[in-house]
């Protein structure tokens, strides 16, 4: 509980709690100005000459802007800010012998873990709900409204993926030392598996950012499938054993 | 006041890639004792500091505090380490209530203990001045006072005055001096007369190895030469030379003012040779038997 309250604190002091959340909703007003100015903007950079626009896709619907906010809003730039603004999350106090320090009191190596890990996480639900809802509201005034209860499902199992994210930069944080290299192999690492999202449905299961797939599936189609529920159990306990990994590098070798 | 417990430190060995950092090392403190652990740069002492302390994993051994593996007692130790290190941006009076609330205590406590311990340490001016503006001393007071926040059984100190300023090195000797009437302490140290000051124990710690464990006086006497020291008026100076041809006598040195006689058996050698001096008409200005080395001299003897 103290941890928690620490690293909410020193979140506090660098700014982080401020910045990340205007990050994402400058990303999340993005995509739905962006598309509705499209064809506009196309136009005074006099590129549509030899274009076709097809005037029925002229203007998509609420759905698949909301979609691609996720997708590739949130799942591009989006992860890349996220990992590196967690990189440091174990690594720098690796580094100054903080870590060390605060485990010679009585405290639990996995007390110390969930600290981390939960309040970055709610920060980053915080930053992607708040980046999320701009995105709602400026889809519903400029194109048509998504449902309530869908969008909200989407972000739903968007956060599931989210969770993945965020364990697995924290892992990586207490693997290496670097954190450029901690950044750098975190964003490759997800972004492969955000790319080979819906290839294979037998590698969907394993896959956590499938979770972000099914996100956009249920926005543009509305139904949730019975086995989303697998790949969410799947991610989870993916979750569980990176914990369970960072737990076991922490106490035998101890960084 | 605190518990004494008596620390057991068995077989301990630490490999690293390279080297054998520690090397089957044993140890007992008992309660309300207050160990030196020393060594040269390099020796061992931060590695075994820091195994005590659970933060390296030791490869084999085991080290009990009171009986009971000490990573279950880490709330009967008080740890302080080498250099340091808070969060810069907490102030003195939140770096303590944040080590104070991992070990347990409760914010009642904290609100009463901490004011008393800052003006222990010093630093009840600078209560609510962020860390990071902290000099080096004023960190490790910092550092020692959340090491005694908690009420430890158990001090282990690595390093504490090394890296300080004569003054500070001062301060935190007088402090050290007044915590060791309530905890067991064990500190590593390589100055010497820093652990003089307030160890009445010391174990010299070389490659890993255990050298030395003894008691200042023991150490002292396991290092006096039997010899004795005279010193005696300028028109006897052929006298000295006269007792080198003396049959028990091994050795004259000219040493300061005066001669340093080496003999076989101290004190009955001593007898014959006062006897000598009283019968050779010598007047005597010092007679000293078994001519002690400073500590100094024996650390140095010991790792070099």
């Amino acid at each position: 509980m103290a941890l928690s309250k620490k690293e909410v604190t020193q979140m506090t002091k660098e700014f982080k709690i401020v910045w990340l959340p205007i990050v994402f909703i400058l990303l999340g007003l993005t995509q739905p100005i962006m598309m509705y100015y499209m064809p506009v903007i196309l136009q005074s950079m006099g590129g549509v000459e030899g274009i076709m626009i097809d005037p029925t896709m002229a203007k998509p619907n609420g759905s698949e802007v909301l979609a691609s906010t996720l997708n590739s809003q949130f799942d591009q730039l989006g992860i890349i800010i996220l990992a590196v603004a967690t990189m440091g999350i174990i690594q720098g106090e690796k580094a100054n012998g903080m870590m060390a320090f605060i485990l010679t009191r009585p405290v639990s190596i996995s007390s110390y873990l969930n600290s981390k890990i939960i309040v970055h996480y709610i920060l980053a639900v915080f930053c992607i709900a708040l980046g999320y809802g701009m995105s709602y509201g400026y889809t519903s005034y400029l194109f048509t409204t998504v449902p309530v209860m869908q969008g909200l499902l989407a972000l739903a199992l968007y956060c599931v993926w989210l969770l993945f994210v965020i364990t697995f930069v924290a892992m990586m944080s207490t693997f290496f030392n670097s954190s450029a290299f901690i950044a750098l192999v975190s964003i490759v690492v997800l972004f492969i598996c955000r790319f080979i999202a819906g290839l294979h449905p037998f590698l969907d299961v394993v896959n956590p950012a499938s979770n972000s797939l099914h996100a956009t599936i249920v926005l543009m189609s509305g139904d949730m499938k019975a086995w989303y529920g697998i790949h969410i159990a799947v991610t989870m306990l993916l979750v569980i054993w990176m914990i369970a990994t960072m737990h076991h590098f922490i106490a035998k070798k101890k960084f | 006041m605190s518990i004494h417990v008596r620390l057991e430190i068995n077989n301990i060995t630490k490999r690293f890639k390279h080297k054998t950092a520690v090397n089957s090392f044993s140890m007992v403190v008992d309660a309300n004792e207050c160990v030196g652990l020393m060594g040269p740069n390099g020796a061992g002492k931060s590695t075994l500091i820091q195994i005590i302390a659970d933060i390296l994993y030791a490869d084999e051994g085991e080290i009990l505090l009171d009986g009971q593996q000490i990573s279950t007692m880490k709330h009967q130790i008080g740890y302080l380490p080498q250099y340091p290190n808070f969060f810069s941006w907490m102030t003195a009076f939140e770096t303590l209530s944040f080590m104070g609330t991992l070990s347990g205590l409760s914010k009642n406590e904290l609100q009463d203990e901490i004011p008393l311990l800052l003006e222990k340490v010093g630093l009840e001016k600078e209560a609510h001045f962020q860390v990071g503006t902290f000099s080096g001393g004023m960190k490790q007071r910092l550092g020692i006072a959340q090491a005694l926040l908690h009420k430890p059984a158990l001090m282990i100190m690595d390093e504490p005055v090394s890296a300080l300023d004569p003054i500070g090195r001062r301060e935190v000797l007088n402090l050290l001096k007044e915590i060791k009437k309530e905890t067991t302490i064990l500190l590593s140290t390589h100055i010497l007369s820093d652990a003089e000051e307030i160890c009445e124990r010391f174990v010299v710690i070389q490659n890993g190895h255990k050298i030395e464990d003894a008691t200042k006086d023991q150490l002292l006497e396991r290092h006096q030469e039997s010899a004795i020291y005279v010193e005696i008026r300028q028109e006897d100076f052929k006298w000295a030379t006269m007792v080198e041809q003396l049959s028990y006598v091994q050795k004259v040195e000219n040493e300061r003012n005066g001669f340093k006689i080496h003999v076989l058996h101290l004190e009955e050698d001593a007898q014959r040779l006062l006897q000598y001096a009283l019968d050779s008409n010598v007047m005597l200005l010092k007679f000293e038997m078994g001519i002690q080395e400073s500590l100094e001299e024996i650390f140095l003897e010991l790792v070099v």
